[in-house]
């Protein structure tokens, strides 16, 4: 194991971790219940952690990107359900994240927003035209790790951190109307889906094959997956716990995703703004290009094209014109004047949906023998599986009626 | 089953100021940011096109949220339509009057 190739690894984790979705749940849930939801954070993050370390290991032992597998497991037709209901899931998340670029450019510049969303999709395309996956993923990731003023910002402010550590206990803060207690078992399932996007396992497998990771790359994987998303959800409470600390007492419950930004700002002045911005900026940034990126995988995998980002564009020709594709789509749903918050609020919901369906088949295959050999789950990865699988079908069961009833968290 | 719908039915048709809530502590909450923005602004602790670019957005989301009022003409659509004439650069003070005068209205609400 290459200590260098570690570090950069789990470095990109942390800074590729948070996306527009965390950031705006993260400064609500803080705004609104304090401390009591950084335990869902905290129960997401090892979900995300034990399925992005199995989509890893599949990659590397079987070869097999989610997709692929989907198909053999769930037969053509649930497959092909599956496979429509992620796209549109990834669709509007990465349609979410071109409108986060858009604001946060027009944060910077103060220059119109529709124009911004042109100019910062036009530089991403480029950049996945023009860089190989590895660099992508890691100047996206590294860039990202800008976010850190976050964990910084909650440190300058003296938060209380007792309470702060007593926000991991499992908990339902007493004394909450019924209106209150739907608010939030939704933001909880928000959360759930925020940190467990579905994008994230078809990206982290399909970059597990590009890379032709092989078993000798398990423990750079573990690693990677447990430190570095461990440090990058500590990124999203440190946004929970400065919301919580500098927005509940002047009534603030954010409602933009510029608002994160003076979390930083408070403390840190102008220098922070502009690093807090930088750092959201590209953290989002690299997620929407890992949400189409994993559109562009998921259709050519399950369509048995040639795809992936280590072939020049021309050598992969249909998984070119996905990806340019359904970049091009998430800017017109852009320019079409919706408001990228909405967005995210649809984004979320879609993912909870997908969530079960997506790592259904990644859990019998990481199980299976006959696929993974020696490297197949233990007794303590299965129990720690199928807890996550009866976690999010609950969660998405539960998804659609806590949404109409408490009109989008809104109450 | 049945009463799940019945909500879901309710939660879409309800009309009155419990259904103006959801708006009202909207508009609280962005004049309360506002006046925050301006605050912090005041300090130089923010660049000029961050705040010009929020108080358009929070004024924005103030705007969206008095025309979906089911009772415009209520104590807390006057005040949301002194929100929407107050001047970008009003003092934190000022905005935060307004601020507690639609949390007041929301508690109330809230309790009734």
């Amino acid at each position: 194991m290459n200590p260098l190739e570690l570090t950069l690894g789990i470095m990109t984790a942390v800074g590729g971790f948070v996306d527009i979705s965390e950031l705006v749940f993260a400064a609500k849930a803080g705004s609104k219940f304090g401390y009591a939801l950084i335990w869902v954070f905290a129960i997401a993050t090892v979900g995300i952690m034990v399925f992005g370390e199995m989509s890893g290991r599949v990659a590397a032992v079987a070869k097999q990107p989610v997709f692929n597998l989907m198909r053999h497991r769930l037969g053509l037709k649930l497959g092909l359900v599956t496979l429509l209901a992620s796209l549109i899931a990834n669709l509007i998340t990465c349609a979410a994240e071109v409108g986060g670029v858009a604001m946060i450019l027009t944060y910077l510049t103060g220059a119109p927003f529709r124009l911004m969303a042109i100019v910062g999709a036009v530089v991403l395309m480029a950049s996945m035209w023009v860089l190989p996956f590895t660099w992508i993923e890691r100047i996206y990731g590294l860039l990202g790790l800008c976010m850190l003023a976050f964990a910084a910002a909650l440190v300058a402010i003296h938060p209380p951190w007792q309470s702060i550590a007593g926000g991991f206990v499992p908990q339902i803060p007493a004394g909450l109307s019924t209106k209150e207690l739907l608010i939030f078992a939704y933001f909880a399932v928000a959360i759930v889906s925020a940190v467990m996007f579905p994008y994230e396992a078809y990206f982290y497998s399909s970059g597990g094959i590009e890379e032709e990771w092989g078993p000798k790359d398990l423990p750079m994987n573990r690693i990677t997956c447990t430190v570095g998303f461990g440090l990058g959800s500590l990124l999203s409470i440190s946004i929970l716990a400065s919301s919580a600390q500098l927005f509940t007492p002047v009534n603030v419950d954010p409602q933009l995703l510029g608002s994160s930004a003076l979390e930083v700002a408070i403390p840190f002045g102008t220098i922070g703004l502009l690093i807090a911005l930088a750092g959201m900026l590209f953290a989002i940034s690299g997620a929407a290009i890992e949400t189409c990126m994993a559109n562009a995988y998921s259709v050519s995998q399950f369509f048995g094209w040639k795809w992936g980002r280590h072939r020049k564009p021309w050598e992969a020709p249909r998984f070119t014109v996905a990806w340019v594709s359904f970049f091009t789509v998430a800017l017109l749903i852009i320019l079409t004047g919706i408001d990228p918050m909405q967005l995210v609020e649809y984004a979320v919901l879609f993912s909870i949906l997908v969530l079960p369906l997506t790592y259904l088949p990644l859990l019998l295959l990481a199980g299976d023998k006959s696929y993974m050999g020696n490297y197949a789950n233990g007794p303590f990865g299965k129990t720690l599986g199928w807890f996550y699988f009866i976690l999010i079908t609950l969660a998405a069961i539960g998804a659609l009626p806590l949404f109409f009833l408490t009109s989008g968290g809104q109450g | 089953m049945r009463f799940l719908l019945l909500l879901l039915l309710l939660a879409g048709c309800s009309k009155g100021p419990q259904a103006d809530l959801q708006y009202i502590s909207e508009a609280r909450s962005c004049a309360a940011e506002w006046a925050l923005v301006n605050q912090e602004a005041a300090h130089g602790k923010l660049t000029d096109a961050y705040v010009e670019t929020m108080r358009k957005a929070l004024r924005q989301q103030i705007g969206t949220a008095k025309a979906a009022l089911t009772v415009p003409e209520s104590a807390y659509g006057r005040e949301m339509a002194a929100l929407l004439s107050t001047p970008g650069d009003a003092s934190p003070r000022e905005l935060r009057v307004h601020v507690d005068r639609l949390r007041q209205i929301e508690d109330s609400l809230e309790s009734a």
